[in-house]
């Protein structure tokens, strides 16, 4: 093959490749530093950045057969779009012991986000939807049950802002 | 009719003939007496059991067929007669369910390449429902809908929860005659032989997994037992429920535990041990139609091991309870007072159910005796 086929060859492997990364599935985008994605500006009704306030002892636990949501409290920091209840909101998260981008499965499909695990002070920009109830059904772990009123959101997207 | 009476004395003359003899040995040989004599009353009084047991009925349950799909099976409650009544190689059956009369069954079809999810098996696959032996199976609906169906008393219809809420379908017309809001139950749905109530779990009253009870009218809830606790069912008398408890605080198997088998009234307010065992996890509580006896799985693995050939099942009276069964452990520790059996094994499978209505059984297929028109207490 001469030489300017090489060059050819190798500058569409070039432009092939840059092409099938544009095309890849949203998941692989990684999140920039302020949580922001496509998917969790686009996913849901709901957006918002908040702070974990914290985790409460057995609200995250490792499960492997049977399948939970937790509930857990924060701060709002910003609402990006819909509107929330209240300063300080309560989140379900599916299988909270998984990576988000691992938690979907058919009981669960369509959620994820670039969160690798939970911890108390993160900040995390979500997009949710409410009440938990029309959007997941099964054993829920909520350590504050009884103690606020309004209601509880459920995540689809959950990315870590690190700035 | 089968003389039980007969069998009864004929097995008593042969326990007293048994125990005559290990008399003898004792006699004669002194160190080992004791664990014998203990080892062959237990396998006696297990005897006793089955024998008990054997005529009265039919168990349905789901185990995997030699063609390594999940099938229905149909044996006697004393494990023996066991039919394949499905044989489907190409699809999976499991969670069945006879109607109160016993003349009818429902259960899921599912791919057999799908795994039965101890999550969502009420969700899986199409609902079928079949005669009593497995015959005339018809596919209610498609692939998820009617959700953790249970048979209404009169077998007319069926309820069923969806994160939608709760239906109540007619059988004949498939239509939605009424809706209720879940309130948080999201499994097990299970209609109560008077009519009046769904018991199923919930996660409405402040743990994940809590046993519950609704009013099939009002829609009023009440919780029956409230941390760890699953697979729910009634007694026949519809006032008690038998369902799985996993108590708290347990330190055996690395501090998680083991399911036991638990029963309340309805209120809530009697809780009592029914089965522990140390090493095992104890799940899919049923109750015999006399209200006399108690069928269950379990398995080292919590979910009945359904991703290989599941688990044996266990018989026993409800009048010998509390049994705690295997070695001793924090379960004897905790139930001193507990017998050890009798615990009658039957065929690995999930999920059983019972009912008196005698089937016939003809090779090759299996199909409902002719004049059976209730489901009669023995």
């Amino acid at each position: 093959m001469s030489k300017g086929k090489w060059i050819n060859l190798t500058f569409a492997m070039i432009v092939l490749n840059g092409l099938m990364g544009l095309s890849c599935r949203k998941e692989s985008n990684p999140a920039d530093s302020t949580g922001q994605d496509p998917n969790v500006t686009s996913m849901a009704s709901i957006e918002v950045t908040a702070r974990l306030t914290e985790i409460p002892e057995g609200a995250i636990f490792k499960r492997e057969l049977y399948n939970y949501a937790t509930v857990l409290k924060y701060d709002v920091l910003k609402v990006h779009r819909g509107q929330v209840a209240a300063e300080t909101i309560y989140v379900g998260h599916y299988n909270p012991f998984k990576p988000r981008s691992e938690a979907a499965d058919k009981q669960v499909p369509g959620i994820g986000g670039t969160l690798t695990s939970f911890r108390s002070g993160q900040i995390h920009r979500m997009a949710m939807e409410v009440p938990i109830d029309d959007y997941f059904m099964g054993g829920i772990i909520h350590k504050y049950f009884g103690k606020f009123d309004g209601p509880v959101y459920w995540a689809v997207w959950t990315n870590e802002v690190t700035k | 009719m089968f003389d039980t009476t007969m069998i009864s004395l004929k097995s008593k003359r042969r326990a007293t003939a048994f125990a005559s003899f290990i008399l003898f040995i004792a006699v004669l040989s002194e160190g080992k007496i004791y664990a014998a004599a203990v080892s062959v009353g237990e396998d006696i009084s297990v005897r006793l059991l089955s024998e008990e047991v054997h005529n009265k009925g039919w168990i349905v349950f789901c185990a995997r067929s030699d063609k390594g799909d999940w099938d229905l099976f149909l044996c006697r409650p004393d494990g023996n007669a066991s039919h394949n009544i499905t044989r489907t190689p190409e699809s999976s059956e499991a969670a069945p369910q006879f109607s109160r009369d016993g003349r009818r069954l429902l259960f899921r079809r599912l791919p057999r390449e799908e795994q039965i999810d101890g999550n969502r098996y009420g969700t899986q696959g199409a609902l079928v429902m079949a005669n009593s032996d497995g015959t005339g199976a018809e596919v209610f609906g498609e692939n998820g809908e009617y959700p953790w169906a249970s048979w209404s008393p009169d077998g007319k219809q069926i309820a069923c929860l969806s994160i939608k809420g709760v239906s109540f379908v007619d059988i004949a017309s498939r239509q939605v005659i009424r809706r209720q809001d879940r309130k948080g139950f999201f499994q097990q749905l299970t209609w109560s032989p008077d009519s009046q109530w769904l018991c199923g779990v919930a996660n409405s009253f402040g743990t994940g997994w809590s046993v519950a009870r609704m009013n099939a009218l009002t829609g009023q809830t009440h919780a029956v037992s409230l941390v760890n606790c699953c697979t729910p069912d009634w007694f026949d008398d519809g006032r008690h429920l038998i369902f799985s408890n996993r108590p708290l605080g347990q330190k055996a198997n690395d501090g998680y535990g083991w399911t036991q088998l638990w029963m309340a009234d309805a209120e809530g307010t009697r809780r009592e041990l029914i089965y522990a065992e140390e090493g095992r996890h104890a799940y899919g509580g049923h109750v015999s139609p006399d209200d006399k006896y108690v069928i269950f799985t379990g398995n080292m693995q919590e979910n009945g091991d359904t991703g290989n050939v599941g688990t044996p099942m266990g018989l026993m009276r409800l009048a010998d309870m509390p049994i705690v069964g295997g070695s001793d452990g924090e379960a004897r520790s905790m139930y001193p007072d507990a017998k050890s059996g009798p615990v009658l094994k039957l065929p690995v499978g999930w999920e059983p159910c019972w009912t008196f209505v005698e089937i016939e059984i003809d090779a090759g297929a299996a199909r409902p005796a002719k004049g059976s028109d209730r489901n009669e207490r023995r």
